[in-house]
């Protein structure tokens, strides 16, 4: 049922894609015909699937680790003022210092490595995750967490059986949101010299005009974020059943 | 099954008996926030097994004199609580069940029961068993892997009860737990709390705004003076158990309504005075 919620509307697209070029008469230049698109990408069916799992690799390992360290960071805001206070501030600093130029110097520190590309990714991550977090934590009933103490509840088990839980789909929004970031920032990294990725497809496409496979590169990518996008909601769904009878 | 059940009932069923020594005893308890006051030189004792409710203007500083007793809130320096004659800390000594039933939306029904019983560090698997047994007195036999979403207020409260009993403690808390409810589910759930009552047998020391409710469920009605607080008036009531609604149009029953309404009301117009002026 849900995978044909999904798939009307994705063969909807590709019916307007195809019958707009067509009866439009659109240059292929602007847009090629949707088949011509996908027949390149079967025609070079290994290449894409390469390119495929590389950047879902850099994108997953920078989008894991930034979400681990958001959540991370906001229990530490949470239980200590000071840290928030001497801490919080150079997160949003980070946050201004544009993705392309973090890039760059990310690529130089690392050279060309998965590495590079998921530190690009993480760092696109970590920031929404922590202030999603860190409000899901802060909007917790205090009467809620008054009752556990009165269970002579620690504040370890104060954490774990009622803020991380209460905080859950404030930080499934977060990963959601997140999701198309981390990809982004694995397409930046692969900007900075990479041979093989969906941003290094995209560019190379550019450089040499050729229309049909710079679209291919874009369903490639689309397909990445879908990917992680459909993890994320998947696996929010098992752990969050309860968020729409709130 | 019945075995479990049985055990139960001797864990729960200890120290019915009443002694000189008093459950829980509060001398000269005062509490000040800032400037505010907000209760002075209580002194309330309350005998094992006993059931004390608690009336009081709005505003009167009941809450606070709960957290006192609850052990999350300190007293000012210079009143004591002592639990069994001892003063000590009572965080996790006293079983505490706020107004709002607090339950936990990810939580079934038998996990939200057994939430005190696990940060006590019991395992989860006995606890679970000792929550199934005791579903079906609590009016929850069917409903074990409800999730809260699904149940009504009087089933939530029942469960939240349910956590409260099975975080065994001798003294327990009750902050307006029917306060919520529609007039009917708390008719029937006062009966059935008068009913485990005297079955499991905890002292309890009950809030509650609502006079018949603190006179039908009291063995003594406690009413506490405008801010701030302090004990203004106690009264047994030698009303016969077990008790029953025909109880509640009796004249014996309108007296003691009569006399504490009037102290009640001399207390909550001297709230609205001091609001007006």
């Amino acid at each position: 049922m849900a995978l044909l919620r999904l798939a009307v509307p994705l063969l909807l697209l590709a019916a307007l894609w195809e019958g707009a070029v067509a009866l439009l008469h659109i240059s292929p230049f602007y847009l090629p015909p949707l088949r011509q698109v996908l027949g390149s990408i079967y025609a070079f069916g290994p290449a894409y699937a390469q390119a495929f799992l590389v950047t879902l690799g850099e994108a997953t390992v920078g989008f894991v680790a930034g979400a681990l360290v958001g959540v991370v960071s906001a229990a530490a805001f949470h239980h200590a003022r000071w840290l928030r206070d001497m801490l919080f501030p150079l997160f949003i600093a980070s946050q201004t210092v544009p993705v392309i130029a973090f890039g760059a110097i990310v690529v130089l520190w690392f050279g060309n490595t998965l590495l590079a590309k998921a530190a690009i990714a993480f760092y696109l991550t970590f920031f929404p995750v922590t202030v999603n977090a860190l409000a899901g934590v802060e909007a917790v009933d205090p009467r809620q967490v008054a009752l556990l103490r009165s269970f002579g509840a620690s504040r370890r088990d104060i954490w774990w059986k009622l803020l991380l839980p209460s905080a859950l789909p404030r930080i499934f929004t977060a990963l959601r949101l997140s999701a198309g970031l981390a990809l982004a920032g694995a397409i930046v990294g692969e900007w900075f010299g990479a041979s093989i990725g969906v941003g290094a497809m995209l560019l190379a496409a550019l450089f040499n005009e050729q229309v049909v496979a710079m679209w291919a590169a874009i369903l490639a990518a689309a397909a990445v974020g879908g990917t992680i996008f459909g993890v994320v909601a998947l696996v929010e769904a098992r752990l969050v059943f309860w968020r729409d009878e709130l | 099954m019945k075995d479990a059940a049985d055990q139960l009932d001797q864990l729960l069923t200890v120290g019915a008996m009443p002694t000189a020594r008093p459950k829980l005893a509060l001398r000269g308890v005062s509490r000040h926030f800032g400037a505010v006051q907000a209760l002075a030189k209580v002194d309330l004792g309350i005998a094992e097994g006993e059931f004390v409710t608690l009336i009081g203007p709005s505003g009167c500083g009941k809450s606070t004199l709960f957290n006192i007793v609850a052990g999350l809130l300190e007293p000012d320096a210079g009143g004591e609580v002592l639990l069994d004659g001892v003063a000590t800390s009572l965080l996790g000594k006293v079983a505490f069940m706020p107004q709002r039933d607090l339950l936990l939306p990810w939580r079934n029904v038998l996990d939200n029961a057994i939430l005190a019983a696990e940060v006590e560090g019991r395992p989860k698997r006995e606890a679970r068993e000792t929550a199934r047994a005791m579903a079906a007195d609590f009016g929850l036999k069917g409903f074990e892997s409800h999730y809260p979403q699904q149940l009504s207020g009087g089933m939530r409260q029942r469960v939240a009860l349910m956590r409260t009993f099975m975080f065994d403690r001798d003294l327990m808390l009750l902050d307006e737990p029917f306060g919520a409810l529609d007039a009917l589910t708390r008719a029937m759930m006062q009966r059935w709390l008068l009913d485990i009552w005297s079955r499991y047998r905890r002292t309890i020391l009950f809030i509650t705004h609502d006079i018949d409710e603190a006179i039908f469920l009291g063995d003594r009605v406690v009413v506490m003076s405008a801010r701030p607080g302090s004990i203004k008036l106690e009264r047994r009531i030698e009303l016969p158990r077990p008790r029953d609604p025909a109880l509640l149009t009796t004249p014996a029953f309108n007296a003691i309504k009569r006399e504490l309404l009037d102290a009640v009301e001399e207390e909550s117009l001297k709230t609205f005075a001091a609001g007006a002026a």
